[in-house]
């Protein structure tokens, strides 16, 4: 396991940040979710050792965040949300900088910089000062110096804000191509849902300094009965008072999706058969899931 | 394998312990400064003091030959005997605590001012340097100019005079001349390098703290003419950084200091400055409020 | 559609950087989506239709008038900017009071409107608290509470959910349909399409200062001739199903995904794929899993225009 916190409490004076947060999380990409002031930054500060936990433990691929925050820093990347790239300095200096502050020698850190930046797409224009950067090529800078030191665990703090749609689907193959791999960790804190529902294949929810919820998030998004939506081209009053004749429950959205529910005796291929009797058109067959935007409104509680 | 693995190579090299973690800092804040608009003038300036008086080592030691520039004007070769208040002309001269100030204001008020309004300290946290470690390479930054024209020129000024004058008087007559070089450096090293830091930790434009740090050394000693033309009382040059500095320099080198005031003073004020400037320094970088 | 925002060959120059060309559309009622790559024509745009730039050629009117300087028609504007531009040292009651009391309303009217909007947007708590200590989620919603505080029929939100956590972009969300129901007019800017796509399906894309495309999504995806519509399917035996659509002529590329169990077909004619594919899993009892056409969506559309 790459991280295991056991029953973390921290509190800032009176305000209670973290409430006996329990986590264990192995490889691939992770995402971290909840709302503003749910204790996320907290945990990340705790995480690079920058406070102790009043109460519990925890490990970060095997060092103790307690006694070990250094040998913890060493093997995190962090990739802040707001800007923090220094001007005046171009690329390459830029991140063979922060790798030699990651303890590497000198050399080893012009060698990796460079390697790192064509990997993350800025291989043209490593010799440009970063002031003439775009806001896509600046978060993928960011990248750059959170992977310089080639860390195992990667947090990346909202990568996508500020991104036009272009560099947005950039950074996220960035971050897919990442978690690909098997010996990074990946954890993702962003309010873009849609951008953890691409990169991460689990999710951890928290909320007032617990979390709230935690798995992985296919299995989180399941439906226990077993509802399909469903687009049609033609015929569509007839077909839905069909399939409800057959037993089924039908609902119509406004946006013209049906919504069935499968008794548990039919089989789904039955759908496919009373389309076809009345020349309807089937175009979109989807077992509905759980929304994650629905899962983390049901989760923390609002509504 | 024929064709190369492309994408995400994982590096598999090993991690150094430097003996000096602060390195590239220091490096780093060099370079930013030379970059500076004038830095590089004020930097070659500072170079003026220490060849005058190199070359008036040499003059002193060959004073038969320059006799045709004292002609007429006995006495008047006196000032080029190279003894201890020679050294403290240097250390303690106008001219080069200002350039010293000078190479501050252009190459020095970035220096944490530049990260603070970049936002890069969360970067540097991130990685494990100490809090000490990221001030002591900003303070090495600044120090390393300073020592560049205090302890390097005083180190030459000595073996110049051993060289041309071909003995060793000048140890065996002052024996406390190498250590006032010293520990003169190392005061100003220590002093402007606090000074620095204070003002640029203080602001996070760097314009500003450059308007700061120069008016600060100015202001002082203005205030200090003014007081002192009103009420000619010596006490109020401790208001003055710049006489605060030569009275001590006066005292390591063991001569007379310019104002009947206990050096001891003078150097509990630069010292309060370079108290204040830990204590806001470490306000300034903690590493709680750095990562957002 | 009656026409609410009118422009008619719009365009601006920021000395000679181009900013807008020749920008001739309408905008009626409901919500329309403004989308663009970085340095678009975007801002350009809402600003020159918020009456804050004056056109360097063409008109740009507003319920037929013209919006330059016309302060009876900025009453009944909402705009919220991307930028942060707040007074640090006012409190949120009283910045929003103050920008209603710009607009002529009593002061004890604009205190009522500021609180209602400020319970709205969920701040009514930190009314009393200086700006300076807002976080950056607390300036979005406040900016949302002045756009709407004074009720305009028009509003021009330039992102409005950056920096939301999920459960206030719901909010927001819902407030714009509400407007929308309500017959309002929006024009919404974002670059997280899946955010437009549920807002609406009318669009303006913007490229280089022009329009590039304009209207219905699914309408404008029909017209990108280029690139056939893809259909992806899942199914206990993807080769067999493919084997039975091969023969069509409206099938023109087939390609077994990567998983097991998927193949992505291509097609012009989706009628006669459509019918095909039904009539092929109700008669061969395939047992098909999913269906979904992946690029009948905001991004692709936005990749195939723009996209490199």
């Amino acid at each position: 396991m790459n991280i295991e916190l056991k029953d973390l409490r921290f509190s800032y004076g009176p305000v209670t940040a973290l409430d006996g947060v329990d986590l264990t999380l192995g490889e691939g990409a992770c995402g971290l979710l909840g709302p503003n002031g749910a204790g996320k930054s907290t945990l990340l500060r705790i995480l690079l050792g920058f406070l102790r936990p009043d109460r519990g433990e925890g490990r970060v691929l095997g060092y103790d965040i307690r006694r070990e925050p250094f040998a913890i820093r060493r093997i995190v990347g962090y990739m802040p949300e707001d800007d923090c790239l220094i001007p005046g300095l171009d690329a390459v200096t830029f991140t063979a900088y922060f790798g030699e502050l990651s303890g590497m020698p000198r050399q080893e850190a012009m060698k990796r910089a460079h390697d790192v930046l064509f990997y993350v797409g800025l291989g043209e224009a490593r010799y440009r000062s970063l002031e003439t950067y775009s806001a896509g090529m600046k978060q993928r800078l960011k990248m750059a110096q959170a992977l310089v030191h080639d860390p195992k665990l990667l947090f990346l703090d909202e990568p996508t804000s500020n991104l036009d749609p272009q560099g947005r689907i950039e950074v996220l193959e960035l971050i897919k191509d990442i978690s690909s791999k098997k010996d990074i960790q990946v954890l993702v804190s962003s309010h873009i849902l849609t951008d953890i529902e691409a990169t991460c294949s689990r999710v951890v929810i928290l909320n007032r300094g617990k979390v709230a919820a935690e798995g992985d998030l296919e299995a989180l998004k399941e439906v226990r009965f077993r509802l399909y939506e469903i687009k049609t081209a033609g015929g569509e009053g007839s077909f839905a008072e069909a399939l409800a004749a057959r037993g089924c429950r039908v609902e119509t959205t406004e946006e013209g999706l049906l919504k069935v529910y499968l008794p548990p005796e039919m089989d789904r291929r039955a759908i496919f058969a009373e389309a076809f009797r009345r020349s309807v058109q089937i175009r979109t067959f989807v077992r509905s899931r759980t929304s994650l935007e629905d899962l983390f409104a049901r989760t923390v509680g609002v509504d | 394998m024929p064709i190369a693995e492309q994408g995400y190579t994982h590096w598999g090299g090993r991690f150094v312990e430097r003996r000096v973690p602060w390195g590239p800092i220091t490096r780093l804040g060099v370079r930013m400064a030379f970059k500076r608009k004038f830095f590089k003038l004020a930097f070659a300036l500072s170079f003026m003091p220490a060849v005058v008086f190199a070359a008036g080592i040499y003059v002193s030691e060959r004073l038969e030959d320059f006799q045709f520039m004292f002609k007429g004007r006995p006495g008047s070769t006196s000032f080029l005997e190279v003894n201890p208040l020679y050294f403290k002309s240097y250390f303690a001269g106008d001219f080069l605590l200002f350039m010293l100030v000078m190479m501050m204001v252009l190459g020095g008020a970035g220096l944490i001012a530049d990260d603070l309004r970049s936002n890069s300290l969360q970067l540097y946290f991130a990685r494990p340097i100490r809090k000490r470690d990221y001030l002591a390479g900003k303070l090495a930054t600044a120090g390393a100019f300073v020592l560049l024209f205090t302890l390097a020129p005083g180190v030459l000024f000595i073996l110049l005079k051993i060289v041309f004058a071909g003995s060793f008087k000048i140890l065996t007559a002052y024996p406390w001349i190498p250590a006032a070089v010293v520990l003169d450096s190392l005061l100003l090293a220590t002093f402007f390098s606090a000074y620095t830091l204070l003002i640029s930790s203080l602001s996070k434009n760097r314009r500003y703290a450059a308007v700061l740090l120069f008016l600060g050394y100015l202001f002082s000693d203005l205030f200090f003419g003014i007081f002192y033309g009103i009420f000619h009382n010596p006490a109020f040059c401790l208001l003055s950084i710049k006489a605060n500095l030569q009275q001590v320099a006066a005292a390591l080198f063991r001569v007379p200091p310019a104002f009947d005031v206990p050096w001891l003073y003078s150097l509990l004020v630069l010292a309060a400055i370079v108290a204040a400037s830990a204590a806001v320094l470490a306000r300034k970088t903690r590493g709680v409020e750095v990562i957002k | 559609m009656t026409a609410v925002i009118r422009t008619q060959g719009l365009s601006k120059w920021y000395g000679n950087v181009l900013g807008l060309s020749d920008v001739t559309l309408e905008i009626g009622a409901g919500i329309t989506g403004l989308l663009g790559p970085n340095g678009a024509g975007k801002s350009t745009f809402m600003k020159l239709v918020t009456g804050q730039l004056k056109p360097s050629l063409g008109r740009v009117e507003i319920l037929d008038r013209p919006v330059w300087n016309n302060t009876a028609l900025f009453a009944r504007i909402g705009f919220c900017p991307e930028q942060d531009a707040f007074y640090d040292e006012l409190t949120g009651g009283e910045f929003v009071t103050r920008l209603l009391e710009l607009q002529g309303f009593s002061r004890a009217e604009a205190e009522e409107r500021a609180g209602k909007a400020l319970r709205f947007v969920e701040l009514a708590a930190e009314k009393d608290r200086l700006l300076r200590g807002y976080s950056r989620g607390m300036r979005q919603r406040l900016k949302i509470a002045q756009t709407i505080a004074h009720d305009p029929d028009i509003l021009i939100l330039d992102e409005p959910l950056n920096g939301l956590d999920p459960l206030s972009k719901r909010k927001i969300i819902r407030l714009i349909r509400d407007l929308r129901d309500a017959g309002r007019t929006i024009l919404v800017s974002s670059h997280v399409l899946p955010e437009i796509e549920a807002l609406t399906r009318s669009i303006v894309l913007l490229h280089h200062g022009k329009i590039l495309a304009q209207g219905d999504v699914p309408y404008i995806r029909e017209l990108i001739d280029k690139h056939p519509h893809k259909v992806a399917v899942t199914c206990a035996d993807p080769r067999t199903l493919a084997a039975g659509l091969l023969g069509q002529p409206s099938v023109l590329n087939v390609q077994f995904g990567p998983e097991a169990g998927t193949v992505v077909f291509e097609t012009r004619d989706r009628d006669a794929f459509f019918g095909r594919l039904t009539r092929l899993i109700a008669e061969g009892a395939q047992d098909v899993e999913e269906i979904t056409s992946p690029d009948d969506n905001l991004q692709a559309v936005f990749d195939y225009l723009v996209g490199t």
